[in-house]
């Protein structure tokens, strides 16, 4: 993006275009999306009516395809935290115009994982018993279970995530309020609460906003980290690990960061972004995938030592037959997406490439699923006991649920897309008038 | 080009009626010109509106910190208080022990105590930031023109009838694309005392 070539108003003119009533084709996809949703929420009224016995949960599999769906789209969330907070602490410029289709990414993805507990918990409407509230048995939650973590640490993420996206949008809505007519401004005009950017109104919005991203920092990496532990707090072979907390971050960083440049590349180009989002901001993006792929390379590398170091059997034997087992192909599959096909990121062409990155992205985000899958699934398959022993298989119903999940979440990111601002106008803006005075200097 | 006059000025503004001048700038550098240059003369600190949060006006309106910051701390320390008595608490309410565990267990109770630092130092700044704000604004602040969400700045000057040649004259002097003028209607302290 040749910003010294640029004018502010520029900025507003190729977001607020993305904000025109949509068109027939745009409808249809909604529509589909809807329709997929719909078989989801069917499936899982025939969940609840009929028990989990329709699910493939049976001893000593209890934790299978739906905890991995939460475990991946919580980790598919934090890369937008990261994108917006932490890339915002050290004020990284070319973050500007990624970090709301990325924040978005992470209010629907948290959105979408809170879902998957309710759902594998069969009676779905008991969720609230791991919440303390005044109830006749006096009664309390175990608050030394990482599950009660896990409610606290999500809830809060969740609420703190959206709290984030919906203030950092309100200069933008404004904007769009101020082009907008009929009932679009009516809706925006609600949004922006009244902003006009005054002074004092940027002096406290700014403070605000910064000390959010201060606050979602160490948030995003809590969360993952508690999320890790419902695993390596148990005394189970392949989940007892101290590096479950770095990896668990490190595999999200990197499993978020690949669905935002799957969501990004086809929206740039359906949305007419193509002179806001750049090829130079996604080769940034493509510089942090490549990074974190090496992260969780050494992070299996390390696991495995660990295992073979510890002289333990059992670990040993649960990390052979994660290699060897049953399971055996997912887990050389996960190492093929997630370790080997990222490399072809150092080359500076690929990272370039709209279509190369595109296919990139989708091979890490089934690695990253697959991983989850292998350690969740993998891990309980193969316990203390042989004679235990059994590997789980899903059926439709997951399938069904799983499959609409990915629907659930691209239906709303595909909405808030079209009706609000998808590139943060402000912080482009803000980017232009800092190169003028970097150059001018 | 420069156009002045251009705003609703009353039909016969006598000369001691206050009047709102605001400068219209295209970009930063001039319009921190004009903010110093405002200032320098002497007249009421400005009202300046921006399409985008800039540490340069702010610093050139000598603004002070926002308190949010304090609403941030203080909601912070209540969530981790509240984290630590809501766990404290309920355990000792319920002692039940698990896995040989003491019943007031500080390590796993850090992490509740944690979250909910993290909770209400965002939910009690967001909060802050309303209140301080103003938010929601039902009405316009005066002297906003929907250009200044768009690409333009804007330099608002309460003062007298009797200024306006030197107030047109010190703002297209630093740089501004024009200067438009209405009759002040400007509540006092609103957005320009608090700094």
């Amino acid at each position: 993006m040749a910003t010294d070539e640029l004018r502010y108003g520029d900025v507003n003119r190729w977001v607020l275009q993305t904000l025109k009533p949509p068109g027939r084709t745009y409808w249809l996809w909604v529509g589909f999306l809807a329709a997929v949703v719909a078989i989801g929420i069917t499936t899982w009224t025939y969940q609840i009516y009929a028990g989990l016995g329709v699910t493939g949960l049976r001893q000593p599999n209890m934790w299978a395809i739906y905890i991995t769906n939460f475990v991946f789209w919580v980790g598919i969330a934090h890369s937008g935290t990261l994108i917006s907070a932490i890339l915002l602490l050290f004020r990284t410029r070319w973050r500007t115009p990624v970090y709301r289709a990325a924040e978005t990414m992470t209010g629907f993805a948290v959105l979408t994982a809170g879902l998957f507990p309710l759902i594998h918990l069969g009676r779905s409407w008991f969720f609230y018993w791991l919440m303390p509230y005044p109830n006749e048995r006096w009664l309390q939650p175990n608050f030394r279970s990482p599950l009660v973590w896990d409610a606290f640490a999500v809830s809060t993420y969740l609420i703190v995530s959206w709290v984030f996206l919906l203030m950092g949008l309100i200069p933008d809505v404004a904007a769009a309020r101020d082009a907008a007519t009929g009932w679009r401004q009516t809706f925006y005009r609600l949004l922006s609460l009244g902003w006009q950017g005054s002074d004092d109104q940027w002096r406290h919005f700014s403070a605000a906003y910064l000390l959010l991203a201060g606050l979602a920092t160490p948030l995003v990496i809590s969360v993952h980290s508690v999320v890790s532990w419902d695993f390596a707090m148990t005394q189970l072979p392949g989940w007892h690990s101290t590096i479950f907390a770095p990896y668990f971050v490190a595999g999200a960083i990197f499993s978020g960061c690949a669905l935002v440049l799957t969501l990004l590349i086809p929206l740039r180009r359906l949305m007419g972004l193509e002179e806001a989002i750049t090829p130079w901001h996604l080769d940034n993006l493509s510089k942090v995938i490549l990074f974190m792929s090496l992260v969780v390379t050494y992070s299996y590398v390390t696991e495995a030592f660990i295992a073979w170091y510890s002289a333990n059997p059992f670990e040993q034997m649960a990390f052979h037959m994660r290699y060897w087992g049953p399971y055996g192909p997912l887990f050389w599959l996960m190492v093929f997406c997630n370790c080997v096909v990222p490399l072809v990121l150092f080359s500076p062409r690929v990272r370039r490439s709209m279509s190369g990155l595109f296919i990139l992205s989708i091979f890490i985000n089934i690695g990253m699923w697959t991983e989850r899958f292998v350690i969740i699934a993998g891990s309980l398959a193969t316990n203390f006991m042989p004679s235990q022993w059994a590997f789980y298989k899903p059926t439709w119903v997951e399938i069904t649920i799983t499959v609409a999940s990915f629907a659930w979440f691209l239906m709303w990111f595909t909405l808030f897309a079209k009706f609000l601002p998808i590139v943060s106008m402000t912080e482009v803006k803000e980017g232009i008038a800092w190169q003028k005075q970097a150059l001018a200097q | 080009m420069a156009e002045t006059g251009t705003g609703a000025v009353t039909p016969g503004d006598g000369m001691s009626e206050t009047l709102l001048f605001t400068g219209l700038f295209s970009d930063e550098e001039t319009c921190t010109r004009g903010i110093v240059a405002v200032r320098a003369a002497g007249l009421r600190k400005p009202r300046v509106f921006s399409p985008f949060a800039s540490e340069r006006i702010l610093e050139a309106l000598d603004a002070a910190h926002s308190p949010v910051r304090r609403w941030v701390l203080f909601g912070a320390i209540a969530g981790c208080a509240s984290g630590f008595a809501l766990t404290i608490g309920l355990s000792a309410d319920y002692p039940h022990v698990t896995a040989g565990m003491p019943i007031v267990s500080i390590p796993p109770f850090v992490v509740i105590a944690f979250e909910l630092t993290i909770l209400f130092g965002a939910l009690s700044g967001v909060a802050g930031f309303l209140v301080h704000g103003r938010f929601p604004r039902l009405e316009p602040v005066p002297g906003y023109q929907l250009d200044f969400s768009n690409d333009r700045f804007g330099v608002v000057i309460e003062c007298a009838a009797s200024e306006r040649g030197r107030v047109e004259i010190l703002l297209l002097a630093a740089g501004a694309t024009g200067v438009t003028v209405l009759g002040a209607n400007l509540p006092r302290g609103e957005d320009q005392g608090e700094g």
